[in-house]
């Protein structure tokens, strides 16, 4: 019987690189850059060959060491949330690898230390929530008024996006709620004299569902070679798109039948 | 459009691209670099807009101009170039375009409807091919560049 618990350095070394790339996607880095990052840790350490494959869902590795033996391993990402704090931080850490070749346990608790789940409520980020809607009102040709009238609206998203992430309830039937709730609020605003044009303040509170970043993301992937990747992601954000559509149509719809 | 007309556009470009940066929970150092970022490509689209009526270029150019933009801060900033891209290109996203087209299609004014739906892709054309152009060049000079670094070893 194997008594050795011991993983052979290679693993742990795969293991790492892995899971610093599995964290990358979670905070919502570029897939070359992951390859890149996965790719480099693994000759840092010495490896004969690193053979990566990433998706926005899945990393997988295969590294073959000095002696000839081969490793592969792989990772599931299950949900992502842009958080650029934490991806500098964790670009910082895999450069830091790459150049001093820390222990592979060291790095970990490094790792652990920068992927600490942030607090729930943030207040700083709502603040982000009101300013994003309120500017863009304006910018799209609101009053004032509007960008003031977006801002209760942006606290209800801003609920809704925490409580999907913390539940990890479907994105995509929460997406469609919420803009179906943002168009009702944005509506009775308006029907209150809260505010003057119903659809700038939908459309402030538009910019802070849409996928932008997500679409202009996915093409520069399949531009940049990353095909796979790209078409998946692509697919995400129109999805995602048509459900924030489906869900201001029904206000709109609904407000239309009434008259308001 | 008059000087009144810009200023609120600018300031209210900013604003949002501030808000977006915090909402992207960006390191604290460089919001200020995002809202500078939102501040030159809103100044940007604006210009685009007064000399071309062509939605893909005016889209297009301020894109361009955010990604030289971000390469040139994420060298100067030591940081990655995602971040200030990301924000600073937040005021060329389509959410008004979206509106529009839902709008129409739930309306039945299926002509409208069409014709936001294609300007809608124009704008989005235009900013992708406008950020790929750039970090195309980017990527082979850093490919480059990496390979030099594992020849030598």
């Amino acid at each position: 019987m194997n008594t050795d618990y011991d993983r052979s350095r290679t693993e742990r070394v795969l293991s790492l690189a892995l899971d610093l790339g599995k964290s990358m996607i979670k905070c919502g880095a570029e897939i070359n850059r992951v390859e890149e990052t996965v790719t480099r840790i693994g000759y840092a350490y010495g490896m004969k060959s690193t053979e990566v494959f990433s998706v926005v869902s899945m990393i997988t590795a295969t590294v073959a060491d000095e002696g000839g033996r081969t490793h592969t391993q792989t990772r599931r990402i299950y949900s992502y949330s842009i958080n650029f704090d934490k991806l500098e931080q964790l670009n910082a850490l895999s450069r830091k690898i790459c150049a001093e070749k820390p222990d592979t346990e060291e790095a970990r608790a490094e790792l652990e230390k920068i992927m600490v789940p942030s607090r729930l409520f943030n207040p700083i980020v709502l603040l982000g929530y009101m300013l994003a809607s309120a500017g863009f009102a304006v910018f799209f040709g609101g009053t004032l008024m509007d960008g003031i009238a977006t801002m209760p609206v942006s606290v209800m998203i801003y609920f809704f996006n925490s409580f999907v992430k913390v539940t990890g309830a479907s994105r995509l039937f929460f997406t469609a709620l919420t803009s179906a709730l943002s168009g009702a609020m944005a509506i009775f605003f308006v029907y209150i004299g809260f505010g003057t044009n119903a659809d700038m303040i939908m459309i402030g509170n538009i910019m802070l569902l849409i996928p932008g970043l997500m679409m202009t993301n996915s093409v520069r992937e399949m531009l940049c070679g990353d095909l796979m990747s790209g078409i998946l992601r692509l697919l995400e954000s129109v999805i995602l798109a048509l459900s924030i559509a489906v869900g201001f149509a029904i206000p709109i719809y609904i407000s239309g039948l009434l008259g308001v | 459009m008059d000087l009144n007309e810009i200023f609120t556009l600018l300031i209210s470009g900013v604003i949002g691209t501030v808000g977006f940066s915090i909402l992207f929970k960006s390191n604290k150092s460089r919001v200020f670099c995002c809202a500078v970022g939102g501040l030159l490509v809103t100044a940007v689209y604006l210009w685009c807009v007064s000399i071309t009526d062509n939605l893909f270029f005016q889209n297009f150019l301020p894109s361009l101009f955010a990604t030289v933009y971000a390469e040139i801060m994420a060298r100067v900033m030591k940081a990655p170039t995602t971040p200030i891209l990301a924000c600073s290109i937040i005021a060329l996203i389509p959410g008004g375009r979206l509106y529009n087209t839902t709008y129409h299609f739930v309306a039945g004014n299926m002509e409208a409807f069409d014709s936001e739906l294609i300007s809608m892709l124009q704008v989005a054309a235009g900013i992708c091919v406008g950020i790929t152009c750039v970090s195309v060049i980017v990527n082979e000079i850093n490919r480059h560049k990496f390979k030099q670094i594992f020849d030598k070893d």
